[in-house]
């Protein structure tokens, strides 16, 4: 038996000091955890903004058995069984919008850094890597980029014109059409021929304009030297990273980070911008908000000033501490199975009857999403106002009954400004936890594509009965590309840590609105 | 000379209704089941100022408490027995308590303005009773201010947070708060104990000055301040009135020995 004695091996002091280096070890162990995770999501995150170099890659083909030449650039390069493997995201002829493969170094002749090869970005979110040679229009002009500045502007006109035809003069004859159909005229009236002529005029129009607009086009040198035919109509934006100082990269950085922050998601959420989401985000929580805030002040000023102190009191004030701990897929599903079908379809059968069974509010929107998160949140608030409103002395409730206040005079006027704080504190927590949530807003109406944002310039502007897109769906739906995508595990943390930064900035105002109120109504 | 400054001496066990401000009858009150005044009667002068002496826990501060039915706020108080103000019995359940704390104002022990200007803690009586004419409030605030003796110390910072006051001010401020609304009646619940003797001393002058305007009801542990300002003393124990007469006797040649052991500090 082995029977070591600790309090021998150890002075009193020592073992004084033994606690601290242990508690102070766990305690770095944290702040280590901590960091890491947000220097992780940090550096991935704004990696995904910074323009990568493309490089001239070289490489045996084993399915071709010959060497290929392909522009790629380097997505991941990590070592599996004693190989070095580069995983390459290329453009070449086959593949000019970009494919991916992993590349063995065994297989790899060289990896050069090309100096000329463009990142060219389209509009569909797709990336063509290539030299950019030749300009193309009725002739074929050297490539600079002045011309194609001056090109793209001129495409740019041609495309207004084909717009403004088509939302001034064909949408009026489709509607003159509708209002035909719905007059019952015969199919072959003269004002049918009419419109129709005017509409195959029209048509023609655009169609010449659009041959003009597509006569514009860029040749693109993959690095086998073959090229590739790009309208100019598809482009939007040529930068070569080769050639880039080092304001020219952070220039692009910053766009990117722009254009990241105001467009909508493209190729199923794995390129272009998340506007809608943190739209989404920002919404959700402020309505949220909107709704919990009065609901939850209100039960704890109930709760704490008027309810009497008895076994029914206690009852529900036990409940509500245990719904903060209700898993919030729960909340979920009773958000879905009450809010959703229940609530939406009943008054879907009441007021909106006539579009039965297509549903009205009978399905998952952002109000219902709000609603339910409202729910999740509401005893996060109920408890801190409750905690605030128990910090009020009794002394000043003492003093106001003591000027001929009544008990609703003294909540609205004395009590409630002082204990705004710790309600602040609660919305702040309601807050936090709802804009990170993620299962029951999949459940009750955030969608990973959602075509219109829930608040545009049609009646009645405000549109919660949407679906919406969501920060954490699209970080959810990240994670599962990133198994096969390159590009959405990257999109992915630079969605993680706009999240982030939302939840720190609504964070942040709140807890300086609540030190200002603390300021205020500090009892000394 | 001092005589011109002193009033004529009533005799407190056979005062008139007409120089009554308040009149005690019987009064019984109990929290729970804990019985702390018993049958207690005595009749309030008019513009005096009347000490509430005795030991903690006698029941001073709930007597004068009942004076504008603070104890309301206390969960199980039950008071049997009747409190006269101005010929209505106040303990009566038709009584409209926010009117008669109107009149009958309180300051308590720990200074305690509300978390607002000094201009908003001394209107907010008014205010709550509906008068929203600014010069009226102006008028008001700076009267009661006055009053209260602390308009030449504030008068340039109305608008800044009451928190910034010393105690001493505060209390003033609280005082203030009270007179505002003219109340008849002041009942203040040991006003100086949390304060320094100097501002003590500055208080004591105040409530001289405003006996004319009113009655002060006054508890206190200080057996000094309590001959020095009060023209009447009633010195309770145990929840029973002991001995209630002009404060001079009382201090003097008090009539039973348990006042005597108390004024002496032989106990309390």
């Amino acid at each position: 038996m082995i029977n070591i004695k600790f309090h021998r091996l150890l002075s009193p002091s020592q073992r004084q000091s033994f606690v601290m280096s242990i508690t102070a070890f766990f305690s770095a162990i944290l702040l280590l955890a901590l960091g890491s995770m947000l220097s992780l999501i940090c550096y991935r995150g704004l990696a995904y903004f910074w323009p990568s170099p493309i490089y001239t890659v070289s490489y045996y083909d084993a399915k071709l058995e010959q060497a290929s030449v392909v522009y790629g650039q380097i997505f991941n390069e990590y070592e599996e069984h004693g190989e070095y493997i580069r995983w390459f995201l290329y453009s070449s002829v086959n593949h000019p919008t970009g494919n991916q493969m992993l590349l063995e170094q065994s297989n790899t002749l060289s990896v050069v850094e090309s100096a000329n090869s463009a990142n060219i970005t389209l509009k569909d979110g797709r990336t063509v890597m290539g030299v950019p040679a030749k300009l193309n229009n009725d002739g074929r002009l050297d490539y600079s980029p002045q011309r194609y500045l001056d090109m793209a502007n001129r495409v740019a006109e041609i495309q207004t014109d084909i717009d403004n035809i088509q939302v001034q003069h064909l949408s009026q004859i489709h509607q003159q059409l509708a209002q035909l159909d719905t007059q019952d005229v015969a199919d072959d009236a003269p004002a049918r021929h009419k419109l129709n002529n005017g509409f195959s005029l029209w048509q023609q129009k655009i169609e010449s304009l659009e041959r003009q607009r597509n006569s514009y086009v860029l040749d693109v040198a993959m690095a086998d030297g073959q090229t590739v035919a790009i309208p100019l109509a598809d482009i939007e934006s040529v930068f070569v990273p080769g050639q880039l100082n080092l304001l020219g990269r952070w220039q692009v950085f910053l766009r990117n980070i722009g254009q990241f922050l105001v467009q909508a998601p493209k190729q199923a959420n794995t390129a272009g911008g998340v506007f809608p989401a943190l739209f989404g985000t920002v919404l959700m929580v402020l309505v949220m908000t909107l709704i919990v805030a009065p609901f939850g002040v209100m039960a704890a000023v109930y709760l704490s000033e008027y309810a009497p102190d008895n076994f029914l009191t206690s009852a529900i004030r036990i409940s509500v501490s245990n719904m903060a701990s209700v898993p919030s897929i729960v909340y979920g599903v009773f958000g879905l199975g009450f809010f959703v079908y229940t609530l939406g379809g009943n008054i879907d059968s009441l007021l909106f009857s006539d579009t039965l069974p297509a549903p009205t509010m009978g399905t998952p929107g952002l109000f219902w999403a709000a609603l339910t998160m409202a729910m999740l949140t509401l005893p996060v608030v109920i408890v801190a106002t409750e905690e605030g409103l128990r910090r009020v002395p009794q002394g000043l409730r003492a003093s106001s009954y003591a000027l001929g206040a009544t008990k609703a005079e003294t909540v609205l006027r004395i009590v409630l400004p002082m204990a705004s704080p710790g309600i602040m504190t609660g919305i702040i927590l309601a807050i936090a936890r709802a804009a990170g949530e993620v299962a029951p807003l999949m459940l009750v109406g955030a969608v990973k594509f959602a075509p219109n944002l829930p608040v545009d310039g049609d009646f009645p502007y405000f549109h919660l009965d949407r679906q919406f897109m969501h920060l954490g769906v699209l970080i959810y739906d990240g994670a599962f590309h990133s198994q096969t995508d390159a590009k959405g595990a990257s999109m992915m943390f630079a969605t993680c840590l706009l999240l982030l930064l939302v939840v720190v900035t609504l964070n942040i105002l709140a807890v300086i609105l609540r030190a200002r109120l603390r300021n205020r109504y500090l009892v000394n | 000379m001092l005589k011109l400054f002193e009033h004529e001496t009533l005799d407190v066990h056979n005062l008139g209704d007409e120089e009554t401000a308040i009149g005690v009858k019987d009064l019984s009150l109990q929290f729970g089941q804990k019985p702390v005044l018993q049958n207690i009667s005595l009749r309030i002068p008019k513009h005096r100022i009347t000490a509430l002496i005795g030991q903690s826990g006698c029941g001073k501060s709930t007597l004068i408490s009942s004076f504008n039915r603070m104890n309301d706020l206390v969960p199980d108080c039950q008071y049997t027995g009747g409190i006269f103000i101005n010929g209505r019995n106040i303990n009566d359940k038709r009584e409209d308590v926010s009117q008669l704390r109107t009149q009958v104002g309180i300051v308590f022990q720990r200074p305690n303005p509300f978390p607002m200007s000094i201009y908003d803690n001394v209107s907010y009586g008014l205010r709550l009773k509906g008068i929203k004419v600014r010069r009226y409030l102006d008028d008001a605030v700076e009267q009661a201010l006055k009053e209260a003796a602390l308009w030449d110390e504030v008068k340039d910072r109305l608008f800044d947070s009451a928190r910034i006051l010393s105690g001493g001010q505060q209390q003033r401020l609280v005082i203030a708060r009270a007179l505002a609304l003219k109340p008849d009646i002041l009942l203040l619940d040991e006003p100086t104990s949390a304060l320094d003797p100097l501002t003590t001393l500055f208080i004591e002058e105040l409530m001289a000055g405003l006996k004319k305007r009113c009655t002060i009801v006054i508890v206190t542990h200080n057996m000094q301040q309590a001959a020095r300002v009060s023209d009447y003393t009633a010195f309770l124990h145990q929840g029973q009135l002991v001995e209630y007469a002009d404060s001079d006797t009382l201090f003097t040649m008090p009539e039973f020995k348990q006042t005597e052991d108390y004024i002496t500090g032989r106990y309390g």
